[in-house]
């Protein structure tokens, strides 16, 4: 029965003008239209039934499943596929029908297909777009607008209303919608690009303020674009966005980066940024000041562009460690030397950038000048050592006095008891006689005292120029008795132009006593012998005194020689002051004096005469 | 009165040494009263003495203050001297320094002999500045 049905429907089928295909409940094509065949580029083979299945084979958006619910479903559905073949991409949209007998029994399915070709593309690329539009609008609340020019008639998308805050049911007019924004600038620019727009055609797109229907301020891009058609505009549709938001924190931002940069440029402290390689990315004024440049000739630069290579690879191995240890290097002081030379101490610190792996990309540096503080501490220091000498003289003087007037008062109430004691008179006598000549010391004491502290006193020196040899000319006169009685030879190499400075009267005072000295501790077996030398040195004049005498054992007495009541050779005349004063002397002129000697052989004093006046 | 050999004053001030004579004279037979200028000259004095096999003083009257040497230099080398006996050495100073003291309380410790320590001015000779037999038996 099956079979004659099929036969009578043959040429029926056959000549359908749309593509139709006849499938039995076990899915065999019964018929098909040649058209069918052509859709499916297929050749027709009558004696071979296919499943209809393998005529779908490959064609996307259809799989065997999906088609299998088709074909026995009880109503009527639609399926879109696409082929893919040689000649290229076509879409086919196919209809499946119940096919019913008389009784209303299903005897298989109609397969109706159309060849929908490329205006599906485009129509599902327009719902794309329109989908990612609605997106877009909902994200970016994002309005529209809309003006057609021959109506006069303006309507407003939903989110443009809301944005206006607005009842949806709200009918703007182009007045009613220029009045909303904000009196000023805003409302006169966007009354400008209407007028614009409407005359030349001239889109637009700008960020002004609105108030809204509630009173608020908001910012808005509002954009528009003329529609036209054949050179005239028909419409001019438009976007609205609520940007009030972005705005502010835009606006909040730039405030906070002008705040930053005012602080960092206005630190009296500088501060520059480097990146990984030790190149500046940033520097404040004070940075640039201290450079005497501007940002733009540092930027880029590393420490080797602006300092010398020590002081460059110090600084670099200080950036490295810190980026290495990722620990910052909090005020330390430095030194820097400007290509000029000119010397900077520094308190600095650096502290390493990190980005979001933790990894540092660079590092923070700020320095502060502390050249003015670290002149002050050299001063302090300074101040502190002269203190600390002054004081040790002073000690030091004071068990001088002490000793000195204790040994004379100790000799004076010994005396007394013994005379107190005695009844011979002829011994009484005597112990007066005694008492007399402790009385004499004692004054020869307070003198060489006074004598000392006249010396270390007189702080306001007046050191002047002095020609040295007329000094030693005018000591040789006053010693020309005694010198000559000693038939001392003197050689004197000293420049007749050469001037030290000095206190005139200190000046003849020291050589007054190294040259008695030098006579004094010659040599028994030798004539003395005196050659006076000077050099002039960096600072000062140099000033040496020669003799062949007896010399001094300065293993033993080095440290003594210049004390005071310090004696070392069996001499009457000792004593042991002429050096003491002298040191004092030359030390308060901010010079020095040094001596060598060997036994035996002679002594060389050496006087420096410090050049600068104060 | 205690009779003694021989005693040594070492000091620059011949007031001192005229007052320890004196003094020495009221309280000990003593014939040879020997003073030297400074340390140099008595240590001189006691090396001759030891090559001489000449009895050395039982006691030293020692200032310190001295030119050439001084009382510490004398005792430094003093106490290098093959000296079998002790002897009393009385250290004379008008000095109030404290390092002075400590210094010769170092001394003291370390060394075989007596040491005394006193101050200016002296009115009077100690016994034991002359004797330390009986305390030390």
């Amino acid at each position: 029965m099956k079979s004659t049905q099929t036969d009578l429907n043959n040429s029926i089928l056959h000549q359908l003008p749309f593509a139709t295909a006849l499938v039995d409940s076990s899915f065999n094509l019964i018929d098909v239209s040649h058209t069918w065949y052509q859709l499916f580029q297929a050749t027709p083979d009558v004696n071979n039934p296919k499943q209809v299945f393998k005529f779908f084979e490959g064609h996307e958006g259809c799989t065997p499943e999906l088609l299998e619910q088709y074909l026995i479903g009880n109503d009527i559905r639609t399926i879109r596929h696409k082929v893919s073949s040689k000649e290229g991409i076509s879409w086919l949209e196919s209809t499946f029908a119940p096919w019913f007998d008389d009784d209303k029994n299903i005897q298989g399915t109609i397969i109706q297909t159309i060849d929908i070709g490329r205006q599906t593309q485009k129509d599902i690329e327009l719902e794309q777009t329109k989908e990612l539009f609605q997106a877009t609008t909902e994200i970016n609340n994002i309005g529209s607008w809309e003006y057609n020019i021959e109506t006069e008639k303006l309507s407003w998308c939903k989110m443009t209303k809301q944005i206006h805050e607005v009842p949806e049911d709200y009918e703007p007019n182009v007045s009613e919608a220029i009045e909303f924004y904000k009196q000023g600038y805003s409302r006169n620019k966007i009354s400008m690009l209407f007028h614009k727009i409407l005359q030349e055609g001239a889109s637009f797109n700008e960020r002004l303020q609105i108030v809204t229907q509630k009173g608020e301020e908001k910012w808005v891009a509002a954009g528009g674009k003329a529609i036209k058609k054949e050179g005239k505009t028909l419409k001019i549709f438009g976007t609205f966005q609520d940007i009030n938001q972005q705005v502010i924190a835009e606006k909040r931002t730039k405030e906070s980066e002008r705040l930053l940069t005012t602080l960092i440029d206005n630190l009296p402290i500088n501060v520059f940024i480097k990146d990984k390689d030790s190149r500046k990315i940033l520097v404040n004024k004070a940075e640039c000041n201290y450079l005497d440049t501007s940002p733009n000739e540092l930027i880029g630069k590393t420490d080797f562009d602006l300092y010398d290579n020590d002081i460059a690879k110090t600084s670099r191995d200080e950036d490295l460690e810190v980026m290495r240890s990722l620990t910052p290097m909090l005020g330390e002081e430095t030194i820097n030397a400007r290509k000029d030379g000119s010397i900077t101490h520094f308190l600095t610190s650096k502290i390493p950038l990190l980005d979001l792996d933790g990894k540092a990309y660079g590092l923070i540096g700020m320095s502060m000048d502390i050249t003015n503080l670290k002149q002050k501490e050299e001063q302090l220091r300074n101040l502190i050592n002269v203190t600390a000498i002054q004081n040790k003289k002073l000690i030091n003087f004071a068990h001088i006095v002490s000793h000195n007037l204790r040994s004379h008062s100790a000799n004076f109430s010994m005396l007394l008891d013994f005379l107190i004691k005695e009844k011979e008179p002829e011994e009484k006598e005597r112990i007066l006689g005694m008492l007399s000549s402790a009385s004499d010391n004692l004054l020869d004491t307070l003198e060489n005292l006074n004598e000392v502290v006249d010396i270390s006193t007189n702080v306001n020196l007046d050191k002047k120029s002095v020609n040295l040899n007329k000094s030693i000319e005018r000591v040789q006169q006053n010693l020309s008795a005694f010198l000559e009685k000693n038939k001392v030879q003197i050689t004197n190499t000293i420049d007749d132009s050469l001037q030290v400075k000095s206190v005139p009267a200190y000046l003849e005072s020291i050589i007054l006593n190294l040259m008695t000295n030098a006579v004094k501790y010659r040599h028994p077996m030798r004539v003395p012998e005196i050659t006076l030398e000077a050099s002039k040195e960096p600072k000062g004049i140099a000033f040496s005194i020669t003799d062949n005498g007896l010399g001094i054992d300065l293993d033993r007495y080095g440290d003594k020689i210049f004390g005071m009541y310090k004696t070392f050779h069996n001499n009457k005349d000792a004593r042991g002051l002429g050096l003491y004063i002298i040191k004092n002397q030359i030390e308060a002129m901010d010079g020095y004096i040094t001596v060598d000697s060997s036994i035996n052989k002679g002594s060389v004093f050496k006087v420096f005469f410090y050049e600068e006046n104060e | 009165m205690k009779k003694m050999n021989s005693i040594f004053i070492v000091d620059d001030d011949p007031i001192t040494v005229f007052g320890i004579q004196k003094m020495l004279k009221a309280s000990v037979a003593c014939e040879n009263i020997l003073a030297f200028h400074n340390g140099k000259l008595a240590i001189d004095q006691l090396r001759q003495d030891i090559e001489n096999s000449i009895p050395l003083p039982e006691v030293i009257f020692l200032d310190i203050n001295m030119p050439i040497m001084d009382g510490w230099e004398f005792l430094e080398e003093f106490l290098k001297l093959p000296i079998e006996d002790k002897i009393i050495i009385n250290v004379i100073t008008s000095s109030i320094d404290p390092s002075d003291y400590h210094k010769w309380n170092e001394f003291r410790l370390k060394c075989f002999h007596y040491l005394n320590f006193k101050n200016k001015p002296i009115f009077k000779i100690e016994t034991t500045d002359l004797s330390r037999i009986n305390l030390a038996s």
